[in-house]
């Protein structure tokens, strides 16, 4: 990663304006509009102008979504774009450079909401609890940070900021790999990445999250420091250079997070020796059984709504005062005797079972797997990525898989959290009293409250308290004032469930340039030994992986030789970009970006259209695409001045040959 | 699911087009609010309640950034609005059915503001006189000028989804060499030399005659003293003539909702020469007084304006049109001219242009305007006020040509307004501000166009101004009806049948269809494809065919999209195809020229073709400039292919097609 402020200025010729404003602030019509703007980039921007356009365009979109039922995602002036989303009464708006396209503006600024709301939560949530200049500040640097390592191919395709894996040993790539594979036995930890130097070395997490953890030191840098602490205070003192953050991922990413496959937590002696005898019968029929399960029961409606109430019990009972908790307590009682007969439950409770018993099996799985893909060198991360994808595990996996660490009573546990999905008819009633459509709440309502049964004391400060104080932000003191801010609560809650977000826990280790992130499960932040866990299984190999990694880096960033040709090779699946540009831009590069940019949006738009050759008076480009990639080649050399005439003879013809041979060697087949 | 809006900064409505399904939801939308023994409002004002926010922030946009909305879409890709400015008028075409990209949507509206240039010629350079014209105060009236142009549009929209020649804006024509010579021969002598040797002419020249049969063109002649008719001009005529006269099939075929807001269509399907009775009344005004002259009534205010009449001529009778010509070696835009379009068959027509014996008023008045137009300009731009602006080279010209003309035609309030100019720019003991002079240079500019629209707007063929009599226009079409009488049939299966793939298969394997244009004279050649379930081409009238001319479709607008960008030649393969364009430059000897770097145009531009902007002809300027020595000529080539064709054996194929093409159009026909 580049020094970033310098270039800022000139950067931000293609990023016009950045602002999110709320329009609940201004109802009436003596509001004035800056009471709306939350915030606001450039922020050197005079306020009229500010207020010009949150005002035209805030009016806009109202006029707009009435006449067309559909809010505009996209305003083009002449010299100006802006991609628009409405969140509820929040409008996130970005206005970029009219070069850049209009699939590439909206999708930056789908990231950009992305990030908020990974680490501050709902919109409504964040500026209510925090004030608006930290939320600024933090902005800025981002935006900063974004200007300063967007180069124009990554502006076009909004892709991750990756190490040159051609540039790296393919068994520092395995490591990298085979440390987050060991990272996942540990309890509550769901998948990772690694980054060396603000770039991706191999990553387990779906592109959407891999792109706001590589933002993680910009996002949360050096101001949250009083997150770490607190802990500490607490009596949960972490390892040296770790972080715990509390993020919010959407319900999707956390579906895909906890449909991984995960090595089940067999580290711990204890809970194997817990696991070993319930396990018993369902472990002969486990292999197949989760095979055919995953063929079948992947569209199941249940697995994203126990996560999504997951997120939202967990928040509501932080804050519920009693008449909450009693509600649930019977449920989770009923509930627990409702699991202990795991068979009645069917396909779920086997399958979660024989998830977790088949240690060996998934073990040969992954090992095997491994060695595959690094024969692929760059591939590497494919094949992690790839199980998570085509298959979906089956819900009740993960809740399982992080649980028995802790919980003793492994299994009726199992029963109760997989329950609601399959015998809604049971739990309804108490689900009724909390309010309509609360239902799926109850499977982590009860998880929530069996734990303090089962390790009492213990659980209940390490776990439940940090959850608790953690739902109203980082940086709140609210935790206080959980009895009276009720009805706030309530409010503060809507949101939050309404754009179904799920909280978990960012663990992130730095080693010099390289960090190791992790995503886990809540508990992980009150689980000091768990961390410990993570940090102690990783630390060595880290060590080394950093030093590798610095060792051979530096000798590859040379410059590049002289080039002929320009390429650029997108994975649309993984969201990343290889290409061979060098920092200096020319002419011919330029002409490249405009050909690419205009070629994207075409490919976006078009899902039919696969082979494209477009030639002006000075370039040709040629561009292909299959369902996961887009690759582009540019022949450099300036060829002869033709006439246009169709002439088979004509260099731009042969293009696709020439790419086909020259772009072998970078890995990329276009056979 | 359509709509265009004509409106003013005020959000005035000046025009609006709506198809059936909008006017639907607007009514579901206006339904819900309103009380129930209530009538919803009308139309037009659900219009301007609901987009006047939209056009009241755009111009807020303008004033305060200076700059303005070009196009929205929405989150869920079903509506796509585009907005762009002419002078004070904001238009705005809505889609929300994804039935249009904004590229359509685009040419939609610079189409229906040529078409007002060619309704209201110079009139449309004044924002105040022409808000009046499209939205004159009486409501009878305003409905017959909103008809005429809503019919103007659905009449496009089918021509642009049905005919080639309209969705590559080209005029096509129908060939056949032999009858086309026959053709060329019966209108000069039976036509043009007919009309302008009949001592009852009254001061009309015929210049064009032409003979269409539906929207292909048969033949075409110009007098001898004619400038030449832009190819632009020339198939915006052929969308005139195709909405008096719509082609059967296709109307039949066509929306239900599309004819009812045509007016009365039964009148389109009578041959029978009904404008005789129609426009008799002029006719006997015209034998019998001596038309006003025209100074006696441009001195007018311009409040009486509104009292004018804008007069209803019929539907078929002759009609003022203002085309771009050379008036005496001056180039002049928007010269009045009068169509004549007389039906021979249902299907055939024969169209006659003549120019109106006060032409050079036309070009003087045009002079004036041209030049307080670059005054005007350099006031908005500059600080050039007083001293340094009446010492401009042109400032003194055209004080000179404007007293001239004050002297020779001026009415009262052009006289007063120009003396209050004069004042205002030369008087030494009172420098006028540059504002003050602004605003002055507009008055007379719009005194000038006050004199314009009265001189050939107020005085329409039909009611006031010498047209040719009906006994002429008679004798002109029953002569050419006796010519054609044994080709009638042959040339309506002919018009269906034009080109056909057959000829090609053998030399060209996998060869789908082609589209050949030659930009400099504006003409396509391409192989039939069937427009609609009822007439059939080669491919039948199955899904099989639907579905090329859709493929067609994407790629005449793909390949209008890389050209917008810069891009001469595209090669794409989609699904089963493989689609080619290819533009070159070659001069009149066939040599082909290097190609140049074509300008790349921001997206709200207006878009690449013929009708409103004409991209080819500026792209034609553009490339002589390198070539002053020669005649440059334009060509473009699409085609479709298998897409198991090599690519290689793909370009040798459009090659050789394209030479083919070439020598067969270098044979002169016209």
């Amino acid at each position: 990663m580049a020094a970033s402020t310098s270039t800022e200025s000139q950067l931000a010729s293609w990023w016009n304006y950045f602002f999110l404003y709320d329009g609940s602030q201004v109802k009436g019509e003596g509001d004035p509009t800056r009471a709306g703007i939350c915030y606001f980039y450039p922020p050197q921007t005079l306020l009229d102008q500010q207020e010009l356009l949150c005002g035209q365009i805030a009016g806009l979109v109202h006029c707009v979504s009435d006449l067309s039922g559909s809010p505009p995602a996209l305003v083009r002036l002449r010299k100006l774009k802006f991609a628009v989303k409405v969140d509820g009464d929040y409008l996130w708006v970005l206005g970029c450079a009219m070069e850049l396209p209009d699939v590439s503006c909206k999708q930056l600024l789908h990231q950009l909401i992305g990030f908020f709301h990974f680490y501050n939560g709902p919109v409504s949530l964040a500026y209510e609890s925090r004030p608006r200049e930290d939320l600024r500040a933090e902005w800025d640097l981002l935006i900063e940070h974004i200007l300063g390592n967007t180069g124009d191919l990554h502006k076009i395709f909004n892709c991750l900021w990756h190490l040159d894996r051609t540039k790296v040993e393919p068994l520092l790539l395995l490591k990298a790999a085979l440390i987050l594979q060991t990272c996942q036995r540990s309890p509550h930890v769901l998948a990772g990445c690694i980054l060396h130097a603000g770039l991706i070395v191999s990553t387990q997490l779906p592109p959407s999250v891999t792109a706001k953890v590589l933002l993680h030191r910009v996002a949360r840098g050096d101001q949250r420091k009083p997150t770490e602490e607190t802990p500490q205070e607490r009596g949960v003192a972490f390892p040296p250079n770790v972080q715990i953050t509390p993020v919010f991922l959407t319900e999707e990413e956390a579906a895909s997070l906890r449909e991984f496959p995960r090595e089940p937590p067999a580290s711990t002696p204890a809970s194997s020796a817990r696991l070993q005898e319930p396990s018993a019968a369902p472990k002969e029929n486990a292999p197949g059984h989760v095979g055919s399960k995953d063929q079948t029961s992947t569209t199941t409606p249940a697995p994203p709504s126990p996560d999504a109430a997951w997120a939202d019990g967990s928040r509501e009972n932080g804050h519920r005062s009693d008449p909450g908790l009693a509600n649930t307590l019977p449920t989770a009682l009923h509930c627990a005797a409702a699991g202990k007969g795991v068979g009645l439950f069917g396909g779920n409770g086997d399958l979660d079972l024989s998830e977790i018993h088949i240690p060996e099996t998934q073990k040969t799985e992954a090992s095997l797997s491994h060695p595959a893909a690094d024969g692929r060198g760059p591939g590497c991360e494919e094949s992690v990525h790839d199980p998570g994808s085509p298959g979906a595990k089956p819900p009740g996996s993960l809740p399982l898989g992080c649980l028995p660490a802790s919980a003793p009573e492994a299994v009726p546990q199992n029963g109760a959290l997989t329950q609601p999905a399959d015998l809604p008819g049971d739990l309804e009633d108490p689900g009724r009293t909390s309010g309509p459509g609360r239902a799926p709440c109850l499977g982590l309502r009860q998880r929530r409250t069996q734990l303090p049964l089962e390790e009492q004391s213990e659980e209940q400060r390490g776990s439940g308290a940090p959850e608790g104080r953690l739902t109203l932000g980082p940086d709140s003191a609210d935790p206080s004032d959980e009895g009276p801010s009720a009805d706030r609560t309530v409010s503060r809650v809507s949101p939050a469930s309404r754009e179904g977000l799920v909280r978990m826990n960012l663990y992130t280790h730095s080693v010099k340039g390289l960090v190791l992130s992790l995503l886990a499960e809540e508990p992980l932040l009150g689980d000091r030994a768990a961390v410990e866990e993570v940090y102690h299984g990783s630390l060595a190999s880290l060590n080394g992986l950093e030093v590798h990694l610095s060792e051979t880096l530096p000798r590859d960033q040379a410059a590049p030789a002289a080039r002929t040709y320009n390429f650029a090779h997108y994975d649309r699946v993984q969201n990343v970009l290889a290409a061979n540009l060098s920092q200096v831009t020319t002419v011919q590069d330029r002409r490249f970006f405009q050909a690419v940019s205009l070629l994207h949006s075409d490919f976006a738009r078009l899902p039919t259209l696969y082979e494209v050759t477009v030639r002006n008076a000075s370039t040709a480009v040629y561009a292909c695409c299959s369902p996961i990639h887009e690759t582009y080649f540019q022949q450099l050399a300036t060829a002869a001045r033709s006439s246009g005439f169709p002439n088979p003879q004509d260099g731009a013809f042969s293009l696709p040959g020439r790419a086909k041979q020259k772009l072998l060697k970078h890995g990329v087949n276009l056979l | 699911m359509k709509c265009v809006l004509v409106a003013t900064e005020g959000a005035e409505v000046l025009f609006h087009w709506t198809d059936g399904e909008f006017e639907e939801s607007l009514r579901l939308k206006f339904g819900q609010t309103e009380n129930e023994g209530e009538k919803p409002p009308a139309l037009e004002d659900q219009l301007s309640t609901l987009l006047a926010p939209v056009i009241i922030s755009s111009v807020t946009m303008m004033e305060k950034l200076s700059d303005t909305y070009t196009c929205f879409s929405t989150e869920n890709g079903n509506y796509l609005y585009v907005l762009h400015l002419f002078g004070e008028c904001l238009f705005i075409a809505i889609n929300g059915d994804r039935t249009e990209g904004e590229g359509d949507l685009r040419q939609k509206l610079c189409m229906l503001k040529y078409l007002f240039e060619v309704h209201f010629g110079l009139v449309t350079m004044d924002g105040q006189l022409i808000r009046k014209e499209l939205r004159p105060p009486a409501l009878e009236q305003r409905e017959q000028v909103w008809g005429r142009f809503q019919s103007l549009l659905w009449t496009y929209s089918r021509l642009r989804d049905q005919e080639q020649c309209f969705a590559v804006e080209a005029v096509e024509r129908l060939i056949h060499p032999q009858l086309c010579k026959l053709c060329i021969e019966a209108l000069e002598r039976h036509v043009i030399q007919a009309v302008n040797s009949s001592p009852g002419r009254a001061g009309e020249e015929a210049l064009h005659a032409f003979l269409l049969v539906h929207s292909k063109l048969l033949a075409f002649y110009s007098s001898h003293g004619a400038g030449s008719l832009r190819p632009a001009d020339l198939l915006a005529l052929i969308l005139l003539v195709q909405d008096l006269y719509p082609s059967e099939s296709t109307a039949e075929d066509s929306d239900p909702q599309e004819t009812d807001s045509l007016s009365p269509i039964e009148e389109y399907f009578t041959p029978a020469p009904s404008p005789g009775e129609q426009s008799s009344g002029s006719t006997i005004w015209l034998d019998g007084g001596t038309p006003p002259t025209d100074s006696l009534h441009i001195q007018m205010a311009e409040d009486t304006l509104q009292t004018l009449i804008l007069p209803s001529p019929g539907p078929s009778g002759p009609r003022r049109i203002f085309l771009d010509a050379s008036v005496k070696d001056n180039y002049c835009p928007m010269v009045p001219h009068t169509m004549y379009c007389l039906p021979l068959w249902p299907g055939i027509s024969l169209v006659l242009l003549t120019k109106c014996p006060n032409t050079p008023l036309a070009l003087a008045l045009y002079q004036l305007l041209d030049g307080f137009s670059q005054l005007e300009k350099k006031l908005k731009e500059g600080q050039e006020a007083g001293s340094a602006l009446r010492s401009h080279p042109i400032m003194a010209d055209l004080r000179q040509r404007m007293d001239k003309f004050v002297k020779n035609r001026g009415g009262q309030e052009l006289q007063r307004t120009w003396l209050e100019f004069k004042t205002k720019a030369f008087s030494k003991s009172e420098p006028g501000s540059s504002w003050d002079l602004l605003h002055v240079c507009r008055k007379v500019k719009r005194q000038l166009c006050v004199v314009y629209r009265f001189s050939f707007l107020t005085m329409t063929p039909g009611c006031g101004c010498p047209h040719l009599p009906q006994h002429l226009q008679d004798q002109v079409q029953t002569l050419m009806q006796e010519k054609l009488a044994d080709w009638k049939d042959f040339l309506l299966v002919k018009s269906r049948r034009n080109v056909t793939m057959v000829s090609f298969l053998e030399d060209f394997p996998g060869l789908v269809h082609f589209i050949y244009v030659d930009r400099t004279t504006g003409r396509m050649v391409a192989p039939s494809l069937s427009s609609n379930e009822r007439t059939s081409s080669e491919l039948g009238r199955g899904p099989l065919a639907t579905f090329v001319r859709t493929k067609v479709w994407s790629l005449i607008r793909l390949a209008r999209r890389y050209l917008q960008k810069g891009y001469t030649t595209l090669l794409f393969r989609e699904g089963d195809f493989c689609c080619s364009y290819f533009l070159w430059f070659e001069n009149d000897m066939g040599h082909k020229l290097q190609i140049m770097e074509v300008p790349v145009l921001s997206d709200d531009s207006a878009p690449v073709g013929m009708l409103g902007g004409d991209y080819y002809r500026k792209l034609l300027r553009c490339y002589s400039k390198g070539h002053p020595a020669e005649a440059v000529g334009c060509h473009e080539l699409l085609t479709l292919h298998l897409s198991v064709v090599p690519t290689d054996v793909l370009v040798q194929q459009a090659g050789e097609l394209a030479r083919r093409l070439g020598e067969a159009s270098h044979v002169p026909l016209l």
